[in-house]
């Protein structure tokens, strides 16, 4: 069953235009004059009951916009947007009984609050059971580690103990639809993968449909089968992340830090030099046509090494290669 | 409904559950606006003493009026001090979003997020006032006269929330509203003196464009039985019909706010 429908939509902002000197205020307050900012562009995707899907796209790309849109919080300039159904602005509250979201960053607890008490709070507001409320507690408490957390303020939480905090907060009215705004950031590796298992947990047991957004390509590739990728509010990629694994899950970033500047080099075929600059050289190779040793052996063979560092490409990159055609030109 | 009541108590239970932590800060609010309140008396005992009758109108009748505002300006202050700082706290942070996002009402939710203890001395105080006041004028509190009060207090708060609920729904397109809510609110000095010493544009102002006459004037009015006409009895019209133009409007911006976003 589809979960969640948009329809060609699409959000424009109309920013005022700011006017310099006093004669500039005065007319900006008779005459305001506009710019537009078209941040999310006639988006069509369809997400299914108990789906993963990783929404992702770099700063500004329309991530949080496209969730503003399909939680009520605003109103698309055009174009349509249905969850379970229903219009999500104009029937807002219905629509907010069956979702969480999590802005990152932000919190949705009491400041001051116990935790507990924050809860508390949260599970009268979405009116859950008491018994209902009294066994998700104790399931939450114990897969986010949540027991020693219960009366401390959220003020006094650590950065990781607040998003575990919120995603309690976030879950437990048992929405059937989540949105996760970038729910790792900053957040140490354990922690991170504390989230994961309990978003994994959740979305399996109870086949909560999630859209994910995040910088973390470690987030996705552990949740989620399918992403969706946009830039400048476009939707570029829509799709099994297998694909896009295998188009560039394959290669390796080497940067040599060398002791002299660096001539031509020869390198083992699969390799190239991606990056040169005076004493640092940048070389991206194929794992399944070479490994890193043997790219690294050969370098040093030739120049001398000071230092060298081995790294995935990260999404930035990838998202640039998919703009630039890279995905269909390989695929092809 | 009752949904609603039940809530805003368990919200209010959260509240003093913070307070009590902070107890130091509950007795300097509440004596931040004691001390706030005794100048403000002084004042106007310093003027009376000058005139001793404003207009026919002596000290404690004077304190009748001030009493009144004063309980009226309370109830803002206690249930509604959030209308004060949703720009600066709730829009410009985004946390007004998360309103949105929940299945009750979002003006309720921005009220009920935070119950301001200040007002509480306020209100105490004004009820002190006007106890004073009928006390030394020997105005029984007959069951018709405590009956009317009541209306009038409610009535009063009522006002004023209606008059911050509709400045404040600025903020949805200057994000700062406390500007323009401190000029409209700051009209409520005039409400503390008996409107007949003004001149007929301000006293109009104060009755039909920015009624706080109807909070302590027009209420005093008739409890000292002077006769300024079927106004005395106008107040909780005034107030509904203050407070749905001002719900309008904050349903306005609301709108405006789920187009531009924060
Ligand atoms: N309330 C707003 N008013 C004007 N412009 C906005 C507003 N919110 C977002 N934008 C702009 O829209 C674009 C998309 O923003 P956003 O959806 O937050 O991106 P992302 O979440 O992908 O980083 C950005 O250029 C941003 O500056
Ligand atoms: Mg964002």
């Amino acid at each position: 069953m589809s979960v969640i429908e948009v329809r060609e939509l699409t959000k424009v902002f109309k920013i005022p235009k700011k006017e310099i000197g006093l004669t500039g205020a005065i007319k900006a307050l008779f005459m305001p004059k506009y710019e537009q900012k078209t941040a999310v562009d006639r988006v069509n995707f369809q997400i299914d009951e108990g789906e993963v899907v990783g929404y992702i796209g770099v700063n500004g790309a329309g991530k949080s916009t496209t969730i503003k849109m399909l939680t009520g919080i605003l109103v698309p300039t055009s174009g349509h947007a249905r969850v379970l159904g229903r219009d999500p602005h104009k029937e807002r509250v219905a629509n907010a009984r069956e979702i969480g979201v999590v802005f990152g960053q932000r919190t949705q607890l009491w400041w001051d609050l116990a935790f507990i008490e924050s809860l508390n709070l949260v599970a009268r507001i979405y009116q859950v059971p008491e018994t209902r409320y009294k066994k998700l507690l104790d399931q939450f408490a114990e897969m986010l580690e949540l027991k020693e957390l219960f009366h401390v303020p959220i003020r006094n939480m650590s950065l990781g103990q607040k998003m575990r905090a919120e995603l309690a907060a976030t879950l437990i009215h048992e929405p059937r639809v989540v949105y996760l705004d970038e729910p790792t950031i900053g957040l140490d590796l354990i922690v991170k993968e504390r989230i994961r298992e309990f978003i994994k947990e959740q979305n399996q047991t109870k086949s909560t449909t999630v859209v994910l957004t995040t910088h973390d390509l470690g987030d996705i590739e552990e949740l989620c089968k399918r992403v969706i990728i946009i830039d400048a509010g476009r939707l570029i990629y829509d799709g099994p992340i297998e694909t896009i694994k295998q188009q560039f899950g394959k290669y390796r970033e080497i940067t040599f830090e060398t002791i002299h500047s660096s001539e031509r080099v020869t390198l083992p075929s699969g390799a190239e030099t991606t990056h040169v600059e005076p004493r640092r050289l940048t070389v991206r190779f194929d794992r399944t046509l070479t490994t890193a040793s043997q790219v690294a052996a050969a370098l040093m063979n030739q120049i001398e090494v000071k230092d060298f560092s081995l790294s995935e490409p990260d999404l930035a990159s990838i998202i640039k290669q998919i703009y630039n055609g890279a995905l269909n030109r390989e695929a092809a | 409904m009752t949904r609603y009541l039940s809530l805003y108590g368990y919200f209010l239970i959260q509240r003093f559950k913070i307070l009590m932590e902070y107890r130091l800060n509950f007795f300097i609010g509440s004596a931040s606006t004691a001390i706030l309140q005794a100048a403000s008396l002084a004042t106007i005992w310093v003027v009376m003493r000058q005139i001793p009758s404003l207009n026919g109108w002596n000290f404690y009748e004077v304190i009748l009026i001030y009493g009144l505002l004063t309980m009226g300006e309370s109830i803002t202050h206690m249930f509604a001090d959030n209308l004060w700082t949703i720009g600066w706290n709730y829009i410009r942070s985004g946390d007004f979003d998360r309103f949105l996002v929940r299945p009750i009402d979002p003006l309720f939710h921005l009220l009920a997020d935070r119950f301001c203890h200040d007002g509480i001395g306020n209100f105490v105080t004004g009820a002190l006032l006007i106890g004073v006041s009928m006390y030394s004028l020997h105005v029984a509190l007959t069951p018709l006269r405590a009956i009317y009060i009541l209306v009038a207090v409610i009535s009063g708060g009522i006002i004023f929330i209606a008059l911050n609920l509709i400045t404040a729904t600025s903020a949805f397109w200057l994000t700062e509203s406390i500007p323009v809510t401190q000029v409209v609110f700051n009209m409520n000095e005039f409400a503390k003196y008996p409107l007949n010493i003004y001149h007929n544009a301000i006293r109009i102002l104060l009755t039909w464009l920015i009624p706080y006459g109807f909070v302590s004037f027009y209420p005093a009015s008739y409890l000292l039985g002077r006769d300024a006409g079927p106004v005395v009895w106008l107040s909780p019209v005034v107030a509904t019909v203050f407070i749905l133009i001002a719900y309008r409007v904050w349903l306005f911006g609301l709108r405006h706010y789920s187009g531009t976003g924060s």
